[in-house]
């Protein structure tokens, strides 16, 4: 069937909004952000109102041997052992969570508040947490695990404070990826469930023989975004421990935060090309990840 | 008739737009509102009075103030205005953001409203960047919870900082509270350099390059590794704002004393009334240097001012003496206005806590210096020291070899 050329300007016409709101929003500071990569452009250039200036592979040189940058970028990469254990653990939730059972509906409720709780709430809630005279502490000492004379502030110990930021991104991002993964096992049809049940499959095999691979496509999106999302980890970071002890959670993105943002010494040139070297380990990882799923899809 | 007509509407209009003609000045704060409302207010409603060719509109920033600023010169609506601290008006003047004051107003009408060492503070080169407002003082005032000191068999404050080492383990062996909170790293700023300051110890030389590496520094830093390794200083002290871990801890009994101005007290005045009715405010101890080290805000004017005269006289206004001395009314701050000095505001004797804090330090703003000037690049710099200093504190460094490393990087990335 041809299309006349005016139903093909309607589409267009209904498309523009939407694609000119891309456009500013979306491409173009994303272009031109890649393009400062390739400046200089600091705020001695910008008060006096200096254009950018192509200095090429410079800030790459710069970001690419400040120790700094190489510490913040494989906190951030370590930061993706977050990715298995969150979807996992709010795959099996959502599972647990999907059944029509009475209260079940507080109970999802529950697991979304830290979602929409501010960061800056959740730093003062976890604060009482980790601290040496905190609940965790208390409890290691109540099953007998460890001594008061033993006991520290987890976010001050370079060993340690890592993991407890991490945890507290478990915390926040569980809520969110339970809620997609629940939005996909209701797609499902329930005759495959029937039928899985008839011909005698146990809750273990239906689930990963029938669950498993309906909800490829949700396990892909979610892992996907907890990935990008565990390598642009900032706020939680910033507020507990501000990169701290030793650098040992300082990230990729807080680097590129503080050099994009940190006052009047901003260096944009800087902070652009540390923001592209992260996106193309995140579209590395995506990839994989795409990889991943799709000889998974194959295989079976 | 009709050309009679047209020149009178003409007249007639040109006479009611030019006494409209009003300058729009754009006034940014810090952190004042809610609580300051009523005096800055008041202080803009007196202005508008004295110059009614000006209106002020004021705007109160927080967190965002310096993203803020420098958005708005990008959007070209920059505020005429803005209130901004030693450390941020250097980096701006060094980034060539804001206009010289000294350009605005005479250099000896500021000499003559000003102390020295507040035009001092805010001055890069040659110029003046910004109108001194109010200050504080680091070890202006030492507060003491007296309960505290009984338990730990103590009877007087100490009278030096270095008695004030000895103190942090008594007190903690006797009372299991910690003496007082150092500033080892506060954020954004390399707040243990102050400490070398007051030891009389350099921090840069005369080239501006790093000082701080000599055995001396070494030694002065190594006490403080020792005090914090045997867990004579809250642990948290790494990690968080020095003055904000201190009231907080003070507040509970859990902190023996806290050196800084009086503004600490109007937070324990909050969280625990009676804690603060008997707590005990005297002098603080200096160190061998016999200086203050303390902090001051200032009013800036920027480069993208579109009205930076009117600007000058709003600045000049807000920063005059009978409106510094208003304002150390509302609130202890440290004037930094010359007048201050002889001011009988501040000879009162009270009993109240926040009364006598104030007494004490409130003609003292000469003192107000915070013992270095932000360098170049002074972010990445300040990074780096703390980072360096927090090695030293975990373990991981020597002081000597935390301090060399901290010079060789300062010295390799200082930008003029």
């Amino acid at each position: 069937m041809q299309v006349h050329w005016r139903q093909s300007l309607m589409s267009y016409t209904f498309l523009a909004p939407a694609l000119i709101l891309l456009a500013v929003f979306t491409f173009y500071p994303l272009l031109y952000g890649a393009y400062l990569g390739f400046t200089e452009y600091n705020g001695a250039r910008f008060a006096n109102h200096l254009p950018p200036q192509w200095v090429g592979l410079r800030n790459f040189e710069t970001v690419l041997g400040d120790p700094l940058f190489r510490t913040a970028l494989a906190n951030s990469v370590k930061y993706l052992l977050v990715v298995p254990a969150l979807q996992l653990a709010s795959l099996a939730v959502a599972v647990l969570v999907a059944k029509n059972i009475p209260g079940i509906a507080l109970f999802r409720a529950a697991y979304y508040v830290p979602v929409i709780t501010s960061v800056s709430l959740a730093a003062v809630m976890w604060e009482w947490v980790f601290n040496r005279e905190g609940t965790l502490n208390w409890l290691l000492r109540a099953l007998h695990l460890t001594t008061p004379e033993a006991a520290f502030g987890w976010l001050n110990n370079e060993h340690w404070a890592f993991w407890a930021v991490m945890l507290v991104t478990f915390w926040r991002g569980f809520g969110y990826y339970m809620v997609l993964y629940l939005a996909g096992l209701q797609a499902i049809p329930e005759e495959l469930e029937e039928a899985a049940i008839l011909d005698g499959a146990s809750a273990w095999q239906r689930f990963w023989r029938v669950t498993v691979p309906l909800m490829r496509p949700t396990i892909l999106l979610c892992t996907l975004l907890s990935t990008i999302a565990a390598l642009r980890v900032l706020e939680e970071v910033l507020v507990l421990t501000n990169g701290g002890p030793l650098n040992s959670t300082y990230t990729a993105l807080m680097y590129v935060y503080a050099k994009a943002f940190q006052g009047f010494d901003f260096d944009y040139g800087v902070a652009s090309a540390a923001g592209l070297v992260v996106a193309v380990v995140a579209l590395l990882l995506s990839a994989l990840n795409f990889r991943f799923f799709h000889r998974e899809e194959e295989q079976a | 008739m009709k050309r009679t007509l047209k020149a009178l509407t003409l007249g007639l209009a040109l006479t009611a737009s030019t006494a409209g003609a009003q300058t729009t000045v754009t006034f940014w704060t810090w952190y004042l509102s809610p609580k300051f409302d009523g005096y800055i207010k008041d202080t803009i409603a007196a202005f508008e009075k004295a110059n009614p060719g000006i209106k002020v509109q004021w705007f109160d920033k927080q967190d965002s103030m310096v993203q803020d600023f420098i958005a708005s010169v990008n959007l070209g609506n920059a505020p005429d205005v803005v209130n901004l601290n030693i450390d941020e008006t250097q980096k701006a003047a060094q980034n060539g953001f804001l206009t010289a004051v000294n350009t605005l107003t005479s250099p000896a009408t500021l000499r003559s409203t000003f102390y020295p060492q507040s035009l001092s503070n805010f001055t890069s080169g040659a110029n003046t960047f910004a109108y001194p407002w109010y200050g504080w003082l680091n070890e202006g005032v030492l507060l003491y919870n007296p309960d505290l000191f009984k338990k730990a068999g103590l009877t007087r404050a100490p009278r030096t900082a270095s008695e004030m080492l000895t103190y942090a383990k008594t007190i903690k062996d006797k009372t299991g509270a910690y003496a007082w909170v150092p500033a080892l790293k506060d954020p954004n700023t390399a707040s243990f350099l102050g400490y070398f300051y007051a030891e009389g110890l350099p921090v840069t030389d005369a080239s501006g390059k790093a000082a701080f590496n000599t055995a001396a520094h070494a030694n002065l830093l190594a006490q403080y590794v020792t005090l914090y390794r045997g867990g004579y200083i809250p642990e948290d002290a790494v990690r968080r704002e020095a003055f904000q871990l201190a009231t907080e801890l003070y507040a509970q009994n859990r902190v023996a004393m806290i050196i800084g101005g009086p503004q600490a007290l109007t937070r324990i005045k909050d969280t625990n009334p009676s804690l603060y009715a008997k707590t005990v405010v005297t002098q603080a101890p200096l160190g061998k240097a016999g200086v203050q080290t303390g902090g001051s805000m200032g009013l800036v004017i920027p480069k993208a001012s579109k009205n930076p005269q009117a600007a000058a006289k709003l600045a000049a206004f807000f920063t005059n003496n009978a409106n510094q001395l208003g304002f150390a009314r509302v609130v202890p701050v440290v004037p930094t206005t010359l007048g201050a000095q002889t001011s009988t505001q501040f000879k009162t004797s009270s009993s109240d806590p926040v009364a006598r804090a104030t007494a004490l330090v409130g003609a003292s703003g000469r003192l107000i210096n915070p013992g270095y000037k932000a360098p170049g690049n002074s972010d990445d710099l300040y990074k780096n020291f703390n980072d360096n200093i927090e090695a030293a504190l975990l373990g991981k460094k020597t002081a000597q070899q935390a301090l060399a490393d901290a010079a060789m990087y300062w010295n390799a990335n200082l930008k003029k």
